[in-house]
C-alpha cells in the first residue's frame, strides 16, 4: 500500500534528505529509503528533517488532491499507527509513535490551503513575520468599519441597551467578510498553481505573504465577529 | 495469545468485557449474582475490611462516610475543586493538592478507591473464566483531560493491571456498535453517563474511525439529577436532619430510583425515613423533566461547538448513537433527536456499549482486529503559561494524536543553568482560567550569556490522549533531564510506593481479616455455650471441662493470634458437643411428644 505510494512519490523526487537515517534498528541493514528496513521489514523512525510532503509520501506539489491526500494519510496510519505496534519490541514501538506524530501534523498542515501556504513559506526560508499585523490595504475600509461596529456592540452590551440593529448590520458584515474571504482563497489557489508552474520564486513569495497576512487578518478578524455574535 | 481486557470504569457503575474466539464481544457477570455492572461503589467497612459494589452501595445510607460512590467525579483533581455539596458527602483531608478521602484512620486518593473496583473486577474474571487479567484497555470520557487520564492510568498500575491503552469512552461506543461494517459516514456519539459528558463527532472510512472533534463536560451526569431531585425530599424534612451524611445518602438512593421509575412510569412515589420523621413525595415524569431540563440543556452547547469545531452542520450526520444510562431519559432521547434532527441509535444497551467497544480496541492492540483502527484527538488545547500570566498554545484541541509540538527555551540571565515552565490545557485565554497540569523544570543547561541556550522542548501526546515531554540541547544534541511536578496528580514514585505499601499491608490485611473471623467465630460460640450452661446443668466434670476450654479461649481471644484463637474454638466446639447432642435429643424427644399428643387430639 503506502510502500507502493512511496516509491510513485520518488519518481516525482520527493526523495529522503540524504545523510540523515541511521541503520536498521532490528537488523543493521544500510539505510534504504521507505518506512520499513528492505532487509528485514522492521519500521524505521522517519528522518528527523523529512518534510509534510515526503511524510504524506506526496510529489512536492501546493496544489493537492484532497482526496488523494486522505487516502495516503490513512493508508499511512495502516503502516504506522501505534496500535499496531504495542506488543512489538519497544524500537517499533517509538518508530511509531514517532512516524504517526509526523505524520498527524504534516497531515493537519498540508489539509488546509492557508496552513499549507504558511507551511511552504517556511520552507522557502520565509515567514509571514510582522506582516500580518499591518492591515492589507484594501481591506482596510470594511475592517475598521466592522471594527467600529464590534466595539458599538460592546459598549451597548455594557449599558444593557438594544442591540438587535447592530448585531443585524454586523451579521450582514460577516457575509462580505466571508465573501472577501473567499476570494483570497481563490488567489491563493491560483498563487499555488503558479508555484507548481514554475513560475519566478521571488514575485510569488512577494504574493503569497500578501495573501496569506490578509487571510489571517481576515481569520482574526472573523473569529471577533463569531465571538461577538455567539455572546 | 494473551487476552487483553476492556474496561469501563464508569461514574456509577463499571465492566469488565473481552473479545471470545470468535469475536463475540462479552461482558464478565458478577460470579455470585450474574449483573454485568458492579455499582463503583467502595467501602471501608473497618480500617482493614473493604467492600466493593452492590453491597458497597447499600452501606452508604449506614456510613456514608466511609463510603466512597462516584469517585471517578474527583480523578485527577485538586482540593480546590471540590465543592460545598461534595464536602457534604465525603469527607476530606484538610491539606491541599491532590483530593484525599479521610476514611477512619488513613486517607486515600482517587486512583487508590478506583483500584479497588478494578481488582474486583479482575477477581470477576478469576472466578468466572479462571483467567488472570495482565493486560487491560480502559475507557474514559473523551474531555478528560491529562491528569484526569493520568490518574485512571495510576488507578490501573494501582490494580496490579498493564494499562495498554486509554480509550475515549464515546469513540468506544462507536466500535461496539458495529459502525465498521459502514463503508462510511459522519455520526455522533452522545454520552451522558452518571458524572460525565461527552460529545464526539466521527468519520468513518472503511474501518478507520476518525474523530473530528469532540466536547464535553467532565462533571455533568445523572448524578447531578440525583442530587436535585434529593433536594425535594430533604426540604421536607425538619432543618437539622437535612444535613446528615446519611439521610443526603439516603435521599440521593431514592431519588436515583425515582429517576429510573420515570423512564417507563407517568408517576411515582419517592420515600424517606429519617429518625422519627417519615417522608413521601410524589413525582410525575413531566415535573421531573421541568426540575432536571436545565442540566440536560447543558449538554447543548458542547454539542453545537463540536459539530463547529468538525465544520459541519447538524444535517451533515447520518447516524448518532446514545451511550450512558442517562440516555434512557426520554427527555433526553427527545432532546438529541431536536438537535440532530434524527431518531438515535438506542439498539445496545447504554450501559455496556462502552465496556464492549473497550473489548474491540484490546482485540485491535492484541492483533487480532486487523481491520479498525482509531484516529483519536485532543480534547483540550494545550499550552504554556508565558509572562504575563497569558497562555500560550502549543496544541490546538481536536488535533488527531499522536502528535507532538516543539518549543525553544532559553535563559534570561547569565549563567542560569535552570529554567521552569508551567504547562496548561484548556481554552481560555489567561493561564489562570486554564487546568494547571504541571510545572517542569529544566536542569544541566550550561552556563552561558542570557538567552544563548537553546533547549528544544518537545511535548507529545501520545495515543492515550497524556502528554510525555522530553528535552534537549539544540547545539550540542544532548538530551536534558526535566523534573515534572504534576499539579494533581501522582508523581510516579508516589505510584511506586502506594504499590509497595499495598504489597506489604496486603499480608497485613490478610492476616487482620483472618484475625477478625476467628474472634466472631469464637465469640459466636462463647455466647452460645454462656446460654446453654444457663439453662442445663451438665455433671461437675463436665461443667469443669467445659469451663476451662472457656477461659483458655477467652485468652487467647485478647491475643491476636487467630490459628491458636482457631484451635481453641474448636475444642470448646469438642467439649461441648456431647452436651449440645443431648440437649438435641431431649428437644427432639419433646417435639415428638408433643406431636403424639396433638395427634391424639
Amino acid at each position: 500500500m503506502a510502500l507502493s505510494v512511496a516509491s510513485a512519490a520518488e519518481q516525482e523526487g520527493a526523495t529522503w534528505p540524504a545523510g540523515e537515517r541511521l541503520n536498521c534498528w532490528n537488523c543493521g541493514a544500510e539505510p534504504a529509503p521507505g518506512l520499513f528496513c528492505p532487509a528485514c521489514n522492521a519500521l524505521q523512525p522517519l528522518p528527523e528533517r523529512a518534510d509534510y510532503f515526503q511524510i504524506l509520501e506526496l510529489p512536492r506539489r501546493l496544489v493537492i488532491d484532497p482526496e488523494l491526500l486522505q487516502k495516503h494519510y490513512y493508508e499511512l496510519h495502516r503502516c504506522l499507527h501505534p496500535d499496531l505496534y504495542q506488543t512489538g519490541p519497544q524500537a517499533a514501538r517509538q518508530a511509531s509513535l514517532r512516524n504517526t506524530a509526523a505524520l498527524n501534523r504534516a497531515y493537519r498542515s498540508l489539509r488546509d490551503p492557508v496552513d499549507r501556504g504558511l507551511y511552504w513559506l517556511t520552507l522557502q526560508g520565509e515567514s509571514l513575520g510582522t506582516d500580518n499585523k499591518r492591515v492589507p490595504p484594501d481591506l482596510a475600509a470594511v475592517v475598521f468599519e466592522v471594527q467600529e461596529q464590534l466595539e458599538e456592540l460592546r459598549a451597548v452590551r455594557d449599558r444593557n441597551g438594544a442591540v438587535q440593529a447592530l448585531v443585524d448590520q454586523i451579521a450582514g458584515a460577516r457575509g462580505e467578510l466571508l465573501e472577501r474571504q473567499n476570494d483570497w482563497l481563490r488567489q491563493l489557489e491560483a498563487n499555488f498553481e503558479r508555484w507548481d508552474a514554475g513560475g519566478d520564486t521571488t514575485a510569488l513569495t512577494r504574493e503569497l505573504k500578501a495573501i496569506l497576512s490578509a487571510l489571517a487578518y481576515l481569520g482574526t478578524l472573523l473569529r471577533d465577529v463569531e465571538k461577538e455574535l455567539g455572546a | 495469545m494473551e487476552r487483553i481486557f476492556g474496561i469501563d470504569l464508569g461514574t456509577t457503575n463499571s465492566l469488565i468485557a473481552y473479545a471470545d474466539e470468535d469475536e463475540a464481544l462479552r461482558v464478565v457477570p458478577d460470579p455470585e449474582t450474574g449483573s454485568p455492572l458492579l455499582p463503583s461503589v467502595v467501602s471501608f467497612v473497618s480500617a482493614h475490611e473493604v467492600i466493593v459494589g452492590a453491597r458497597a452501595k447499600e452501606m452508604a445510607a449506614h456510613q456514608p462516610l466511609a463510603t466512597v460512590a462516584s469517585v471517578k467525579r474527583f480523578m485527577g483533581l485538586g482540593m480546590e475543586h471540590v465543592t460545598a455539596a461534595d464536602r457534604e458527602q465525603h469527607a476530606f483531608a484538610a491539606d491541599g493538592g491532590i483530593v484525599r478521602f479521610q476514611i477512619h484512620d488513613r486517607t486515600y486518593t482517587p486512583p487508590e478507591i478506583s483500584a479497588f473496583i478494578l481488582k474486583e473486577l479482575k477477581r470477576r474474571v478469576a472466578v468466572v473464566l479462571g483467567e488472570e487479567v495482565c493486560k487491560v484497555v480502559i475507557t474514559v470520557p473523551a474531555y478528560f483531560n491529562d491528569s484526569q487520564r493520568q490518574a485512571t492510568r495510576d488507578a490501573g498500575r494501582l490494580a496490579g493491571l498493564e494499562v495498554m491503552r486509554l480509550v475515549n469512552e464515546p469513540t468506544a461506543a462507536s466500535l461496539a456498535y458495529g459502525l465498521h461494517k459502514k463503508n462510511q459516514g459522519l455520526i455522533a456519539v452522545y454520552d451522558l453517563g452518571g458524572g460525565t459528558f461527552d460529545i464526539s463527532i466521527l468519520k468513518l472510512h472503511e474501518g478507520i474511525f476518525e474523530v473530528l472533534a469532540t466536547n464535553g463536560d467532565t462533571r455533568l451526569g445523572g448524578d447531578d439529577m440525583d442530587r436535585r431531585i434529593a433536594g425535594l425530599l430533604l426540604e421536607r424534612l425538619p432543618a437539622e436532619s437535612r444535613r446528615h451524611p446519611d439521610v443526603i445518602s439516603q435521599a440521593v438512593a431514592a431519588a436515583e430510583t425515582a429517576k429510573i421509575r420515570l423512564t417507563d412510569a407517568e408517576s411515582t412515589v419517592m420515600e424517606l425515613r429519617a429518625g422519627s420523621a417519615h417522608v413521601q413525595c410524589p413525582l410525575t415524569r413531566t415535573e421531573f423533566e421541568t426540575l432536571v431540563a436545565d442540566i440536560v440543556e447543558r449538554t447543548v452547547g458542547p454539542c453545537r461547538q463540536a459539530l463547529k469545531d468538525a465544520s459541519l452542520n447538524s444535517g451533515d450526520l447520518e447516524e448518532v448513537v446514545l451511550v450512558g444510562g442517562s440516555t434512557r431519559m426520554p427527555l433526553v432521547r427527545r432532546r438529541v433527536e431536536e438537535l440532530f434532527g434524527r431518531k438515535p441509535h438506542t439498539e445496545l444497551n447504554p450501559e455496556e456499549v462502552v465496556a464492549l467497544g473497550a473489548a474491540v480496541q484490546a482485540s485491535v492492540l492484541s492483533g487480532r482486529d486487523k481491520d479498525t483502527l482509531l484516529l483519536d484527538v485532543v480534547p483540550l488545547s494545550l499550552g504554556i503559561e508565558t509572562m504575563g500570566g497569558v497562555m500560550e498554545r502549543i496544541l490546538e484541541r481536536n488535533t488527531t494524536i499522536p502528535v507532538t509540538a516543539r518549543q525553544v527555551f532559553t535563559t534570561f540571565v547569565d549563567n542560569q543553568t535552570a529554567v521552569d515552565f508551567h504547562v496548561l490545557q484548556g481554552e481560555r485565554e489567561l493561564a489562570a482560567d486554564n487546568r494547571s497540569l504541571a510545572r517542569f523544570k529544566l536542569r544541566g543547561i550550561e552556563p552561558l550569556p542570557a538567552g544563548m541556550p537553546r533547549i528544544e522542548v518537545t511535548f507529545m501526546i501520545d495515543a492515550n490522549g497524556i502528554l510525555n515531554v522530553t528535552a534537549r540541547d539544540e547545539r550540542t544534541g544532548r538530551e536534558r533531564s526535566i523534573d515534572v511536578k504534576p499539579s494533581y496528580g501522582l508523581t510516579d514514585e508516589e505510584v511506586e510506593h502506594m504499590l509497595e505499601e499495598s504489597i506489604d499491608h496486603a499480608e497485613e490485611d490478610v492476616s487482620a481479616r483472618l484475625l477478625i473471623e476467628a474472634r466472631n467465630d469464637g465469640e459466636g460460640l462463647l455466647h452460645a455455650t454462656r446460654k446453654t450452661l444457663a439453662n442445663v446443668a451438665p455433671d461437675g466434670d463436665e461443667r469443669a471441662r467445659i469451663e476451662a476450654a472457656m477461659a483458655q479461649l477467652e485468652t487467647a481471644m485478647q491475643g491476636t493470634d487467630y490459628n491458636r484463637i482457631r484451635d481453641l474454638t474448636d475444642e470448646l466446639n469438642r467439649v461441648t458437643t456431647p452436651l449440645a447432642q443431648r440437649i438435641m435429643d431431649a428437644s427432639i424427644k419433646e417435639a415428638l411428644e408433643r406431636k403424639r399428643v396433638e395427634d391424639v387430639v
